[in-house]
């Protein structure tokens, strides 16, 4: 649905943000986007609501080069940024203005999202604090119902019990209909949320799996005496965890914070063990 | 495939952008009302009267500087790194967009200023009447001096909308100083066009050379000549405004 081939970017005078890189986003996901500070997640993210131009390559959705900004094509995404100011309007007034461009709106859910968030219709942006600013543009992000959501460091000003109500929400909102990439360095915020990660690193996609294949191929946790030829990736603190090629062991749960520390410090090892699983090896 | 030029979609992006600026418009108008009335009424002190041509010169001062603040608030969306991801992606063409703010800058800025300056100028003349005993006249748009200030803001009007895009800091600083720049660029150029073909009937042998070329070369500003220029201020600035809304990135 939403594709992006051999795209590459860089800012005016500086190093590339992101080479060739190849992406497929499908409905009925959600995606992690991980990587350190700076590797080009917003980046892409831009280019992928075409907010900014690709030096080479394109973004297609259905088809359409996202870059010419066709009304068809940004009536299908939505994009919550990291940093951004909203109208001072109230929330009401916020949700008649900008409704009508989306024609699967729904103002049911938008005004649901809104109380569960624990903000009133008659609220006023301007006086909210950030993480409120962010619920309402997330809320109202969700009530579009465009085909495509896109969110960058959605958790990042939100509170703890923010954030796993952002989880909870997301979770819920999520269909077969659907595609939603959440862009974050603050992998644990995403914890059970996700169903395929992408890495990047050193401006190239590194990682591009379904945690499905993750799952089946990795084995994440505190081995007693294992085999130093089958550890992909060990971490000496937070008590020794380790990542191990499953084989016939019993199937754990996925560590992403483990995954995305494994996938930096060894990617080939680790997307050599997946390739079997995977059913169209890109990486 | 949707429209890509949808009048209920610009409708409904006027009412967007009347709503978001309301305050802004509001402000300008009351502030533009209260100076229109103390101008007109001090008029009035000397002459005992309101005339036509000295109400739609008063009207003028504010109604072009106004519509020029206006153009820039109404872009400010557009450049202000913290709200352009919601204001670009919002799904919206680009010709629905520029005639969307075009239409109102000029038409639904002149009509409402129009009507409120009107008003307020009858109150200043009802004023007048009392106070200082001025003629009574009913003051009207279908007069030649008030259409002649709706052109002149209509032909400047998209020089600013193109300084209000490209710019991201200073812009009315910059896009007054690129139209001097350009004015005087303009008047070299007629100056020196004014030369090459004046040259060999002897114009520059006079004393006064100088100011002598510059009164003829107005004098010899031709209609061909008002057209290029109502031009390049007018519809082709839209294009440029078309264009730089096209390749605007966060």
């Amino acid at each position: 649905m939403l594709t992006v081939r051999q795209l590459s970017f860089n800012y005016p005078n500086s190093r590339p943000v992101l080479k060739s890189i190849d992406l497929d986003f499908e409905t009925g996901n959600i995606y992690g986007l991980f990587g350190k500070n700076g590797e080009g997640k917003s980046t892409l993210m831009k280019i992928m609501t075409g907010l900014l131009f690709p030096k080479s390559g394109t973004s297609t959705l259905h088809g359409d080069n996202v870059k010419k900004r066709n009304a068809e094509s940004l009536q299908h995404v939505f994009f919550v940024p990291e940093d951004f100011e909203l109208p001072s309007l109230s929330i009401a007034t916020f949700e008649k203005v900008q409704s009508p461009f989306y024609p699967k709106f729904s103002k049911e859910k938008f005004y649901e999202l809104i109380e569960e968030f624990k903000l009133y219709p008659t609220n006023i942006i301007s006086k909210l604090s950030f993480g409120q600013k962010k619920k309402v543009l997330m809320a109202f992000g969700l009530s579009t119902n465009t085909k495509v959501l896109l969110l960058d460091e959605p958790t990042n000003g939100l509170d703890i019990p923010s954030k796993s109500q952002f989880r909870k929400v997301m979770a819920s909102a999520v269909d077969e209909g659907k595609c939603i990439v959440i862009s974050t360095h603050q992998v644990r915020d995403l914890h059970s949320l996700i169903n395929h990660v992408v890495i990047l690193d050193n401006a190239s996609v590194i990682f591009d799996q379904p945690l499905e294949t993750v799952s089946e191929g990795l084995w994440f946790g505190k081995a007693s005496n294992p085999d130093e030829s089958s550890i992909l990736y060990s971490e000496s603190s937070f008590g020794g965890k380790t990542i191990l090629a499953r084989n016939d062991m019993e199937e754990t749960e996925v560590d992403l914070e483990l995954l995305f520390n494994g996938v930096l410090s060894q990617p080939n090892k680790i997307n050599a063990i997946l390739k079997d699983f995977h059913h169209g090896p890109r990486v | 495939m949707a429209q890509e030029f949808s009048l209920p979609r610009i409708g409904q992006f006027i009412r967007r952008d009347l709503t978001i600026h309301k305050g802004t418009f509001v402000t300008g108008l009351l502030v533009s009302a209260v100076l229109l009335f103390l101008f007109c009424t001090l008029n009035m002190v000397w002459d005992k009267k309101l005339a036509l041509e000295e109400f739609f010169g008063i009207f003028g001062v504010f109604y072009i500087p106004m519509g020029v603040l206006f153009t820039f608030s109404l872009f400010k969306e557009f450049n202000d790194t913290k709200s352009n991801h919601l204001y670009l992606s919002l799904p919206i063409s680009i010709p629905e967009r520029l005639a969307a703010k075009w239409f109102t800058l000029t038409v639904i800025y002149t009509a409402v200023f129009s009507l409120l300056a009107i008003l307020v100028g009858m109150l200043a003349i009802t004023v007048g009447t009392v106070i200082f005993s001025a003629d009574f006249n009913v003051l009207s748009i279908f007069t030649e001096h008030y259409w002649n200030v709706i052109k002149v803001y209509f032909v400047i009007q998209p020089i600013f909308l193109v300084g209000a895009i490209t710019f991201t800091k200073n812009r009315i600083g910059k896009t007054v100083l690129s139209l001097g720049l350009l004015a005087l660029v303009f008047l070299l150029f007629n100056f020196i066009l004014f030369a090459i073909f004046n040259h060999s009937y002897g114009v520059f042998s006079g004393n006064a050379i100088g100011s002598d070329a510059i009164d003829n070369v107005g004098e010899d500003f031709s209609m061909m000549g008002k057209w290029f220029y109502g031009l390049i201020f007018g519809p082709i600035m839209l294009v440029v405004a078309y264009f730089k809304m096209i390749e605007k990135e966060v």
